[in-house]
């Protein structure tokens, strides 16, 4: 017999994505942005045989809006299968969710240029 | 006297005497030759007997010579072909290892592009397949797995086997029990697992579900596989059992064409890290029920480690950037309402120091460097922006 020595380590993920979704089609990104953000609805207990990844995102929902890319980042997992674990637990009603707020306008430079000199004046 | 030396009747009775004195004596010599020739041939017989024993002998000789030659040279070919085949399956299943990390990779790359992601969701199955035949080949050949850094939940390590069989979609996990297998451990588990989940799903009909159920028992924690499918028959159970309590190396080429390795691989995965491997009982569907039992030895001690992805880890660099709450400033400057209903604000009187600190580690501000303190002033300029955009309402409510 060969020695232990040759036990090369196994450095990737050791649960596949699919396995996690399940085999199941993966939601449009019209329905959940990059960007849009989730919450956890108040007085939610956590569905029952929910498996780690959505009890990573229960901890995560549990403490104020999250956008869904940062879910994904947090999870360490393709933001469609975290997109997916988001919309069952939307669907279940365990999450709220709201769009990104609007973009500022774009304010010339003159008026930035007089804010900030009277910030520095005021702070300064 | 004349009479009688006339009378014919005695020189008859005369010649008859003679011929029969003639006749016996060589009668006599007749047996005596005959009894010689016996006493010959039975030497003789005893002779050849005699050789024949010593051919037999000779005979049994050169077959169990050429039994032992025969079994050298089937060693030698067994031995040969497990080294090509084991040093082939090493390059494969290190290739399946480079493609899995890829696709990990591709995975988070791609990971907003929904159709991408799906189609490199089964490129990726099918890629777990391969290496789950070329880990399993390998290991019939005296290979090794490789080797985990850090334990992992039995639910994950039944998950990991999940995914390396074709009809993943019809196995059910079911665990309600937290416990991690050691590192060494859990690579094998889970390829032994994989071949038990195969083994369910192709031999029971489509559709019908597989249910992996996890349970802890005294010595140790089990992992109860069980299809629906038709059982096995009394054969196919020896068989079984005779490869999973096998203690050696399998003759590969006795798997049969095609080759089934799957027990086989069991029951040397099993032999090798000391858990034990168990099919044949009846589960309640009707089908086979097969269960891993991995012993205590095999089990990590503590809480497992954050490392499988999965884990909400309550340490600082987890704690995730939270846009909300956010600390209240603004209202405590509203000292009341005009006549006409808008808010009545005060001046601020000291406004350097009304700038809110971004946390307690930002109130010493004297030993920071000036960039710091700027950054935090704009910090906060942000955050009362953003507390003025959240006040309206345009950007719609909570529930959408």
């Amino acid at each position: 017999m060969t020695k232990p020595v040759e036990e090369a380590s196994v450095t990737s993920d050791f649960v596949r994505s699919y396995v996690i979704t399940g085999g199941r089609t993966l939601p449009d990104s019209d329905d959940l942005a990059l960007h849009t953000l989730v919450t956890l609805a108040p007085e939610r207990t956590p569905p029952l045989g929910a498996g780690p990844e959505v009890t990573a995102i229960w901890h995560l929902c549990a403490g104020g809006y999250l956008s869904v890319a940062e879910v994904a980042g947090h999870l360490e997992l393709p933001v469609g299968v975290a997109r997916l674990l988001l919309t069952d637990l939307f669907e279940q009603g365990h999450l709220l969710r709201r769009a990104e707020p609007p973009r500022a306008q774009n304010v010339d430079r003159a008026t930035l240029e007089k804010v900030l000199n009277g910030l520095q004046s005021l702070i300064g | 006297m004349t009479s009688l030396t006339r009378d014919p009747l005695l020189w008859i009775l005369l010649v008859v005497l003679l011929a029969a004195v003639v006749a016996v004596m060589r009668a006599r010599r007749t047996n005596m030759a005959l009894r010689r020739t016996r006493k010959d041939l039975e030497a003789g017989l005893g002779q050849a007997r005699g050789d024949v024993g010593q051919l037999h002998s000779h005979v049994a000789a050169l077959t169990a010579q050429h039994r032992r030659d025969l079994a050298d040279v089937r060693a030698d070919a067994e031995a040969a072909t497990k080294a090509v085949l084991k040093s082939a399956m090493g390059t494969l299943q290190s290739l399946a290892e480079e493609q899995q990390v890829l696709l990990d990779n591709l995975l988070k790359k791609y990971g907003d592009t929904t159709d991408v992601l799906a189609d490199l969701m089964s490129v990726d199955h099918t890629g777990s397949q391969f290496g789950r035949r070329a880990k399993g080949i390998s290991v019939l050949c005296g290979g090794w797995l490789g080797r985990r850094e850090g334990a992992a939940t039995v639910y994950d390590v039944a998950r990991s086997a999940q995914g390396r069989i074709k009809d993943f979609d019809r196995v059910g996990v079911h665990s309600q029990v937290n416990v991690s297998l050691v590192g060494k451990a859990v690579e094998p588990v889970a390829v032994v697992l994989a071949e038990l989940l195969d083994n369910a799903t192709t031999y029971s009909a489509p559709g019908t579900p597989v249910e992996v159920n996890i349970q802890t028992v005294p010595t140790g924690v089990c992992f109860i596989v069980d299809d629906a499918g038709l059982g096995m028959d009394q054969e196919t159970k020896d068989r079984a059992t005779a490869l999973l309590t096998v203690d050696g190396p399998v003759d590969i080429t006795g798997l049969g064409d095609p080759p089934r390795f799957g027990f086989a691989v069991c029951g040397m995965l099993a032999a090798r890290y000391g858990f034990a491997v168990s099919v044949g009982s009846v589960s309640p569907y009707g089908g086979v029920r097969a269960v891993i039992r991995v012993p205590e030895s095999l089990l990590a001690a503590d809480a497992p480690s954050p490392a499988a992805g999965a884990q909400d880890s309550p340490g600082p660099q987890a704690a995730p950037q939270r846009l909300a709450p956010v600390p209240v400033v603004g209202p405590s400057h509203v000292v009341g309402t005009t006549t006409g209903g808008l808010p009545k604000r005060r001046r601020r009187s000291g406004p350097v120091t009304m700038v809110p600190a971004l946390d307690s580690t930002n109130q010493d501000a004297t030993s920071e460097p000036a960039g710091e303190v700027t950054a935090s002033r704009l910090g906060a300029f942000a955050r009362g922006t953003h507390l003025g955009r959240t006040t309206n309402t345009t950007e719609g409510s909570d529930d959408q």
